[in-house]
């Protein structure tokens, strides 16, 4: 093992973490839109369908990272400078996902329209919420949650969306695209658990806001099949 | 009251059979050669394993006899014989026969004598399940021993007429298993005394997570389906074999969920205290070690949770994928040749990947 080994609580941390995660994924699996994707009946409609859901996400989560950075203060200046920078990375990958969305058939004006469903408003104002609190450590737990999900959107789910859906990977760019620089992702929030989960208090809010964050998520992600 | 693990035995029909023996024994399916054996051997690394079939597919022991077999070496190394015995618990994935129960049919081949009997019915989780049945029977004190056979005979599913019969293409999925499983039996004495140095049952626990994921390993759905009609729902087994609905498969796109799982397990033990990692001595899993390498691993060893690499210890390479029977054949091995002393911690682990059923138990060792 040549990386560095975390400190006992980050361990400690990591291992509830990895736990939380094994748990959203059961989440997930119950979800009744990903059911049909595993069993591959999904259309290319079911697809559009869950981007537009998916935009409206995307679009704030750029925003609330923002706003988490510049509630860190002078104390944790290192930590703000890693946010910033992965914000700055990411906060204009939904331009991305628009134009899978009009790959797969989509009209661009029909996307840029579509309201957040209801997960989306909860997870939205949850994660703005906490992002507003001074030196919002527990966040680290939010950052696990959807640095994950980007894995599986990556390694599963946009292989499979291309399967069912008769696709060349032509419109599963955004998806795909988180998988890229897995390892470094991964460097950087080990670091950032070290750094910000240093008392059995951080831990036990850390986890909590991991659990909240996996919880709407799938809010959001049965909403997407709502009809209002 | 606690519970002893005072004997074991095993028993694995015929000859080991190399990998470049295994196609020539099963058989060319439509006469070719398979293309995928070599990847499938390779990322398994087994490389001997036994056969209850020969090479023109007669079947030399059913699999309540290979069952019997193992019990009997149990027996052999105990200090109780059938007479004695109170309780047979066991477990196989399927039969010689749909009905009656397996432990019925190797009940009467062993001639034990008005035994309470449970049956376990699963894939590779189904010997725990039989053993937590019998562990709990005991502690109970509901009875004073107890017997537990697991046994798989999944060879006479691989014969090569039986993919003919089910069409022309053979998938990945259908062909995948047909390089893994092979046949062998284990069994287990409980009792609550212990006896010379044996095995204490600390615990037994598992986690099925049916309910979150898809079907992964099955036989009985037929090719390319969504599973709504199952073999039974033909108008004859003939049309269902055909539909290649007679089958094992494995779904492997699900197969890393496995490792998942069998890490969540192991971490909720850590939480609940039931484990502690460097407490361990050694751990006995049934899986292949390739797919307990890679990003998951290196997260749990981050996380402090690791185990090192030489408490591991496993036959599968040498014996064989045998189901359910692999943690009572990899025990009974570990028993007989391995460096352990009182005191000592065995963690034992079945991932099942059925529909995801993880089993767990601690053992210690003890001196009496």
């Amino acid at each position: 093992m040549t990386e560095r080994l975390l400190s006992p609580q980050g361990q400690q941390c990591l291992q509830a973490l990895m736990r939380v995660w094994f748990e959203f994924e059961r989440q997930l699996g119950r979800v009744p839109l990903l059911q049909r994707l595993e069993r591959g009946q999904f259309s290319k409609a079911d697809y559009c369908q869950l981007l537009q859901h998916w935009r409206q996400q995307v679009i704030e989560g750029s925003r609330w990272i923002s706003r988490c950075a510049s509630s860190f203060d002078r104390d944790y200046s290192d930590v703000r400078s890693t946010i910033i920078g992965h914000a700055r990375e990411e906060h204009r990958d939904y331009e991305m996902l628009e134009r899978d969305y009009v790959a797969v058939g989509g009209s661009l004006t029909d996307i840029q329209q579509a309201p957040r469903n209801i997960g989306t408003e909860a997870l939205h104002g949850f994660l703005m919420y906490r992002a507003g609190q001074p030196n919002p450590v527990d966040l680290i737990g939010a950052m696990w949650i959807i640095e994950g999900l980007g894995q599986k959107m990556a390694n599963s789910w946009a292989a499979q969306i291309d399967k069912v859906t008769c696709g060349d990977g032509s419109y599963t760019r955004f998806m795909r695209y988180h998988g890229t620089n897995d390892d470094g992702h991964m460097q950087k929030l080990y670091q950032l658990i070290d750094r910000l989960c240093q008392s059995p208090a951080q831990l036990t809010a850390i986890v909590r806001t991991a659990r909240v964050t996996a919880r709407l998520y799938c809010l959001q992600l049965e909403e997407v099949e709502h009809e209002y | 009251m606690s519970v002893y693990i005072n004997s074991t035995g095993h028993f694995l029909p015929g000859p080991p059979v190399s990998n470049d023996e295994m196609e020539p024994l099963l058989g060319l399916v439509h006469g070719k050669p398979s293309r995928l054996k070599r990847r499938i051997l390779q990322s398994n690394g087994i490389h001997t394993r036994h056969y209850a079939i020969d090479a023109s597919h007669n079947t030399l022991f059913s699999n309540a006899e290979m069952a019997a077999r193992a019990a009997e070496h149990c027996l052999t190394d105990s200090f109780i014989g059938k007479r004695q015995v109170k309780m047979l618990s066991a477990a196989t994935s399927q039969g010689d026969v749909v009905l009656p129960g397996f432990g019925s049919m190797l009940q009467a081949e062993l001639g034990l004598n008005d035994i309470e009997l449970y049956n376990s019915h699963g894939i590779c989780s189904a010997s725990m399940m039989a053993l937590k049945a019998a562990f709990t029977n005991l502690k109970a004190g509901e009875q004073p021993n107890a017997l537990v056979v697991a046994s798989e005979l999944t060879s006479r599913l691989f014969k090569a007429s039986r993919y003919e019969a089910a069409g022309t293409e053979l998938d990945f999925n259908a062909e995948f298993l047909r390089w893994m499983l092979s046949d062998g039996a284990g069994a287990l004495l409980l009792e609550s005394q212990p006896r010379g140095r044996c095995f204490r049952i600390d615990w037994i626990r598992s986690f099925s997570h049916a309910d979150a994921y898809p079907v992964c390993m099955s036989v009985g759905y037929p090719t390319d389906s969504n599973h709504s009609q199952s073999w039974q729902d033909y108008a004859t087994y003939t049309q269902a074999e055909a539909a290649g609905a007679l089958l094992i498969r494995q779904d492997v796109r699900l197969l890393e969920n496995i490792v998942k799982l069998g890490v969540d397990g192991y971490l909720r033990l850590i939480a609940e205290g039931r484990v502690q990692p460097d407490k361990v001595d050694h751990v006995l899993c049934h899986y292949s070690s390739h797919y307990f390498r890679g990003k998951i691993f290196d997260m749990l060893q981050r996380a402090g949770a690791g185990i090192a690499e030489h408490k591991w210890y496993s036959n599968l390479y040498s014996r064989g994928n045998t189901g359910c029977a692999s943690i009572f054949i990899m025990l009974d091995e570990f028993r007989r040749t391995q460096n352990y002393k009182t005191g000592d911690t065995i963690i034992c682990m079945v991932p099942e990947s059925g529909r995801f059923n993880n089993a767990y138990m601690q053992l210690t060792v003890v001196e009496a």
